[in-house]
Order: C-alpha cells, then sequence, then structure tokens
C-alpha cells in the first residue's frame, strides 16, 4: 500500500473531493479523510463522500448552497485557524479541486498569514470529471486543442469574465455555475465570434446516478437550460461537445439514461 | 475467537441507550440506520440526540436510569461518563441475559460493536476484541478503498435479479457461473459507474442468453493514472488496476504507479519519449480493439486525465467504432497537480477569473489565438510548454501581454523529483535554459504565479535545487 506523508495536528488540509462519485476520491483525500479531526466541507461534497469518515470526526458544514445561507469566506479562514491552533487536524474539503474554483488561493493566503502549516491536495476537477462522465473528450484531435475553464455566477470568484474573448480563446469552454446565466454569456459568445450552431452539452448531476446530458447549440442553449430539472449543472461548449453523444453510440444501453435535446447530435469531425 | 460475530436484526425492536451524550449520539446513529425502536435515557440531550428526538427517531426519558428500564429491551448499550452506572447497567442486563454493550469498557460487555464498511445491503464487520481498536479502524480503512461505494447497489440489483435467475439456470453450479460473471464484468462496471438502468438492460440480455458464460466479453477501461504522485490515483483506477488483464501504458505513468497494476497482468508500454520511437496513435487504436476482442479486461493508462491532451477521445471514438465496450475514468489532470504541489492557484478571485489548457506542442492542429489567450486577468496553461518555451512567451508579448507577467515552469510535477522554476515571460526561457529543464514540463503563467512563493509547502526529497530555482 501507499505510504501517505503524515497528517499533522495543528495543520489544515485542503482537499479536492472531485466531481462527485466517491470512486473518483483520490488515494490522498479519503487517508485525509480518515485521519482528520475536523472536516470543514462544502456543501458540493455528498453525504456519500462524508459518510467515509469516521463517525468521531467533527464535519462543519461551511458551503455554498444557490439560494441558501452561505458561510462567509472570512468565517471559514477563521473557523480553519482556530481548529488549526487547538491542534486538530483540519481537512478543508471542497468539491471539485480546489485551486479551480474552489477559492483555495484566498484560504491558502489566510493560513499562510497565519502562521498556520498547510497542503493541497488536488482532486479531479468537476469541470473534467463531468465532460468523461459525459464523453465530451475536452480536448479532441482536429476538432479542440486547448480548453477554457470559468464560471458563470455572478458575485463568484471570477464573475467579471468577458465572455466575448474567452470564446475566442479556446476551442472548447467549460462553465460552472453557469446555468441560469447561460443566455447572456451564450448571447455574448455569439457577439464575440462563436456560431450560434456551436454545440452546447448541460452534464447535470455528473458521475452520481442521477447523472443526464442534455445536447443543444449555443443558439438554443438558453430556452433548453428552462427546462432542465434541478441539479449540479456543467456547461460545455464546442464542436466537442456534440461528440459526447457520438463515443456513446458502442454502449446504447450505458447512455440509455442520457437525453438529448434538438437539435440530434451529429457526428463531427473523426478526420480519419 | 473471543467472541461470535453475528448480525442481529434490531428493526422496530426496543432498544436502549444510556447516556446523552456525543459517545451515545454516535451508538445511536447505528440504532438509527438499524431501523431500531430506540429509547434514550439521560437527564440532558446532547446536540446531535435532541435532532434524532426532534425528527421522531427516538423516544427521550430526561431522567436518571432505572432498573425498570431494561424490561423488555433486546439490547442496550451504556454510555454515560459515569463508571459506577455503567457498571450497574451491565450488571442488571447480565443478570436478565439482555445482551449489553458498555461503550470503552470491554470487560462489561456481552457484545461488542464492530467497526463496519456500510454498503448496504452489504454489511463489512471489523473487530479487535477490544485488544487494538485502531488496528480494526485501520482495517476497515483498507476495507473502504477496495469496495466501491456502490457496492450495495451491485447487491440490491442482484437481489431483484435472483428470483429470475434461478428460473433460468437449473444447476447451482450454472448460477454461480452466471453471478461470478455478471458481479465482475461489464455488469458490475455500469452499476458501480453509476449507470444502473444499463446494468439493469445488460442482465436482461444476458438471461436471454443460452450460457450462463455469455457475459465475458472484453472490455477497455481508459484511466487517467494523475499527474504522477501515486496517492493521486483515484479509487475506481485503482480498483480497475487490481482487475485488468493487461495494461496498456505509455511513458507519462510513474513505476510507482503501474505497480499496482494486478501481478499477473500483462504490461504494454506504448510510450513516446521525444526522441525515442512511438508507436503511432493509430496502431495503439487498433491494439486495444484486438486486446479487447480476445476477451480481455484492458486497461489504457495515461498520464493526466484521458481526455486533456490524453488523445483519449481518438481511442474511444476506434472502440465505439468496432463496437466494444469502453469506460473513461477521470484522472486529476496534470495542471491541478502541479498547481497544488507548486503552490500556485489557476483561479484567485484578485488576479485569474478564467483559466486556459493549450497545448505546447504548437504545430499540433494549427494556431491558436495569441491576442485572445494574451488576457492578464486569465491563467493561461501550457502542456509540454518546455520545447516551445521561447516562442510561447514572445507570442503573448507581442500579442500585448506584460512581459513582467510572471511564469512558472513545474518540471515532474507532484513526484519527489519536482523542480519549479520561477520568472516572467521575458526571462523565463533564458533561465530554463540555463538550469536545463528537462520534460515534462507544465508552464503556467499570470499573476497567480505570484503566489507560489507563499504556498511552496511542498519540498520533495531533494529539494535543494528546487528552492534555489525558485529563488533565482
Amino acid at each position: 500500500m501507499i505510504r501517505h506523508p503524515e497528517f499533522a495536528p495543528g495543520s489544515v488540509w485542503l482537499a479536492g473531493a472531485g466531481p462527485g462519485d466517491p470512486a473518483l476520491l483520490t488515494l490522498a483525500a479519503l487517508h485525509a479523510i480518515e485521519t482528520a479531526d475536523v472536516i470543514v466541507h462544502d456543501a458540493l461534497v455528498s453525504g456519500e463522500i462524508l459518510a467515509l469518515a469516521p463517525a468521531a470526526t467533527v464535519r462543519i458544514a461551511a458551503g455554498k448552497r444557490a439560494g441558501g445561507t452561505q458561510t462567509p469566506q472570512w468565517a471559514i479562514h477563521e473557523q480553519l485557524i482556530a481548529h488549526a491552533r487547538k491542534g486538530s487536524r483540519v481537512l478543508r474539503l471542497k468539491g471539485g479541486d480546489p485551486f479551480v474554483f474552489g477559492r483555495g488561493g484566498e484560504e491558502c493566503l489566510a493560513l499562510a498569514a497565519a502562521g498556520v502549516a498547510f497542503r493541497v491536495i488536488p482532486g479531479i476537477s468537476a469541470g473534467i470529471g463531468a465532460t468523461s462522465a459525459a464523453l465530451v473528450p475536452i480536448t479532441h484531435r482536429g476538432i479542440a486543442r486547448s480548453v477554457a475553464f470559468a464560471t458563470g455566477e455572478a458575485g463568484a470568484e471570477g464573475a467579471d469574465v468577458d465572455f466575448r474573448a474567452l470564446g475566442r480563446a479556446a476551442d472548447t469552454l467549460v462553465l460552472y455555475m453557469a446555468r441560469k446565466h447561460i443566455g447572456r454569456i451564450a448571447a455574448a459568445l455569439i457577439d464575440g465570434g462563436r456560431p450560434s450552431a456551436d454545440p452546447v452539452a448541460f452534464v447535470l448531476d455528473a458521475t452520481t446516478p442521477r447523472e443526464q446530458v442534455v445536447h443543444t447549440t449555443l443558439g438554443a442553449a438558453a430556452g433548453v437550460a428552462l427546462d432542465l430539472p434541478p441539479a449540479a449543472t456543467l456547461v460545455v461548449i464546442g464542436a466537442v461537445a456534440a461528440l459526447g453523444a457520438v463515443l456513446a453510440r458502442s454502449e446504447p444501453a450505458a447512455h440509455a439514461a442520457s437525453k438529448r435535446a434538438a437539435p440530434a447530435a451529429r457526428r463531427v469531425g473523426a478526420a480519419r | 475467537m473471543d467472541f461470535l460475530p453475528i448480525f442481529f436484526d434490531v428493526r422496530s425492536r426496543p432498544c436502549l441507550v444510556v447516556g446523552g451524550g456525543e459517545v451515545a449520539a454516535r451508538k445511536v446513529d447505528l440504532l438509527v440506520r438499524a431501523n431500531a425502536a430506540i429509547t434514550v435515557v439521560a437527564p440532558e440531550l446532547g446536540r446531535s440526540l435532541a435532532r434524532y428526538r426532534d425528527a421522531g427517531r427516538l423516544t427521550h426519558h430526561a431522567r436518571e436510569f432505572r432498573p425498570e428500564d431494561i424490561d423488555g429491551c433486546t439490547l442496550v448499550i451504556a454510555a454515560t461518563d459515569d463508571g459506577a452506572l455503567n457498571g450497574e447497567v451491565s450488571r442488571r442486563c447480565r443478570e436478565r441475559a439482555i445482551p449489553v454493550n458498555v461503550v470503552d469498557a470491554p470487560e462489561l460487555c456481552s457484545f461488542i460493536v464492530p467497526s463496519i464498511v456500510d454498503r448496504s445491503p452489504v454489511i463489512v464487520a471489523v473487530s479487535s476484541g477490544g485488544a487494538a481498536p485502531v488496528l480494526s479502524r485501520l482495517l476497515r480503512t483498507r476495507l473502504e478503498t477496495m469496495l466501491p461505494a456502490a457496492y450495495g447497489r451491485l447487491a440490491t440489483l442482484a437481489e431483484t435479479f435472483r428470483d429470475r435467475v434461478k428460473r433460468r439456470f437449473g444447476t447451482l453450479a450454472q448460477r454461480r457461473r452466471f453471478w461470478e460473471e455478471a458481479l465482475q464484468g461489464p455488469v458490475a462496471e455500469l452499476v458501480l459507474t453509476g449507470r444502473e438502468r444499463a446494468a439493469k438492460i445488460a442482465m436482461e440480455v444476458a438471461l436471454q442468453q443460452d450460457t450462463p458464460g455469455s457475459l465475458s466479453v472484453g472490455e477497455v477501461y481508459l484511466v487517467g493514472a494523475g499527474p504522477g504522485d501515486p496517492d493521486l490515483l483515484t479509487f475506481r483506477a485503482l480498483r480497475l488496476m487490481q482487475q485488468a488483464d493487461v495494461v496498456v501504458y505509455d511513458r507519462l505513468v510513474a513505476p510507482a504507479i503501474l505497480d499496482f497494476a494486478h501481478r499477473g497482468a500483462e504490461r504494454i508500454y506504448v510510450g513516446k519519449a521525444s526522441g525515442e520511437h512511438s508507436v503511432p496513435q493509430e496502431q495503439i487504436n487498433r491494439l486495444l480493439v484486438r486486446l479487447a476482442r480476445d476477451g480481455k479486461r484492458v486497461l489504457r493508462l495515461k498520464g493526466g486525465d484521458p481526455f486533456i491532451f490524453g488523445r483519449g477521445g481518438e481511442e474511444a471514438d476506434a472502440l465505439a467504432d468496432a463496437g466494444i465496450a469502453f469506460q473513461i475514468v477521470p484522472g486529476v489532470t496534470a495542471a491541478s497537480g502541479c498547481a497544488a504541489y507548486a503552490g500556485i492557484p489557476l483561479t484567485h478571485r484578485d488576479c485569474a477569473h478564467s483559466c486556459v489548457f493549450i497545448p505546447g506542442h504548437l504545430k499540433d492542429g494549427g494556431e491558436l489565438n495569441w491576442r485572445a489567450l494574451a488576457e492578464p486577468r486569465q491563467t493561461l496553461v501550457v502542456y509540454m510548454g518546455l520545447h516551445a518555451l521561447g516562442s510561447i512567451c514572445e507570442r503573448l508579448i507581442g500579442a500585448g501581454l506584460s512581459a513582467a507577467t510572471p511564469a512558472a515552469l513545474v518540471q515532474d510535477g507532484t513526484l519527489q523529483s519536482q523542480r519549479v522554476l520561477i520568472g516572467d515571460l521575458a526571462s523565463l526561457p533564458a533561465k530554463a535554459a540555463e538550469v536545463t529543464m528537462r520534460p515534462p514540463t507544465l508552464l503556467i503563467i499570470g499573476e497567480v504565479v505570484r503566489l507560489h512563493e507563499r504556498f511552496a509547502w511542498f519540498e520533495p526529497a531533494g529539494s535543494v535545487q528546487a528552492t534555489a530555482l525558485r529563488t533565482a
């Protein structure tokens, strides 16, 4: 077995819990979950994952729930520092990857300023786990050689992205929390030069049993988004978004749950 | 054997817990999961137990323990911090042959509560008979890692098909063969990756076949091995490595990771090191198809994530064309791994609102839009960025990005041999030549690189040079 690094009392580990499926936790993250005295977790971390911690572990929800109460960032910092100073092994567990739209940077700054030792355990970012689950290759020879990640939530880290420019920066766009504002974002992308026929995939509750993929186009995305059931949603834009439906052809049963919206996904590229 | 391991049906049966604190709450957690009819006797309830009371999950008597409390109980747990009281509860129960557990006092117990791995309906219980609770907890951790969380759902699915399988296959041997195939093969994989509907369809199909062995067809797992540190493997990757018949890997997979593959598994290297002969992609695709058609479970192991510059899409496409079942297992991509281990967030409130990954081999698939990439409030990550480093920095400056934009080269990210070289667009190419950086290297460009100085927590074993590089 693996020899894990020592989780020292009085230190904080910032770990990514990955996209949702507990099987996509890293060995390091599970070791941290098993060893921590205190786990401060986001709303995005599933109960299935939290259940892996021993019963005695103190669990503190510090999530940001859309529409619900949210713990201010400074309060999370204070909590992490206070528990570490009491000599606890503190695990800050975040959905996805702590350094990709996880505000891990802010937390590290606070810990560094307070002189608390920390370690960062990367996770599979939601954007990457979700696209794999949807069989959408973010990069694909001849179709997509670059990918941009951004968030679409007003007020969130990175809220003031210039989507007109972002649409030109990369072939594939992966957008976090972009569902609510997809109309505005799609308009900016089209304005910036992306075709309104650009394929779009909404990936809902990725890597969980409730996962669902809905294919559409940039022009139709706002309308389609209105009809989606409530779920953690990731938006993939670009030619590869249509490829998912194509790759699913070998396992029709496996993707029986995938739902296709108009227009029907078509075979893209596959230049062979 | 000091104790007889048994599983006890307490559904709707009266169970008593004496004590209202956190220790009692942990025992109540278990009783709640087992659907017992719970009574708690304690002058006061802690927060967790009060929640259960408010939710109607337990009956609370707010007073001291009385001997008649144990009347009619199926089992009793004493979890107070009063040793004398715990002893009294234990004695009275034993006198009346009521099973009793006293927390942290094995000598007062007539039964003990094991560590469990709950994959309901599958439950694994571990106990050291009170001799070494930490050892049983460690063992439990290992079991947690070996049993995917969805194992319970697999058991539930099996249950729903049990009668039909019995009717379909007359002999015990046939049924056993069928179940062994189903619970280790593609059906299990579908359940474990959360595709239960598909698993049901596959079971239906299998039941139509003539022989119970017909499920054993080859399949391919396209698996991301993460950035290098074996600790960054996912559980799914680990599990598939241990069940694959063949592992097809390339040079970006660290040897320490390959060690996790099942010992009997065949290993095929299709790597590409710079200047070394590599197997063309077409040939890899054909190899995967051929191995799967031979009925093998093929693990295609790739550094990082299979879909991020990993050409996993091409392989998936070829497999789909050939009608071969495959699954994609995402991995921690090099950008995430290097960012964490070099202490450079890829997004940050003050300075990076988006993040773009581009390939370092610029001839790959034509020109990039350098003007759009030269965005100051964006982090740019270049995979395999060493070779074209000079040209990339030049183009970004030419497109309007400040020459003073910080940039970092991370070599062997997350490994003990990790080196981090910090500079800016103007200075980095010359510095990299001076200290002879070698691939694999990830290039990170943007204001976030400034945070490295304060965030560099990872000190690899031979990091003297790394430290020197950092201050260079």
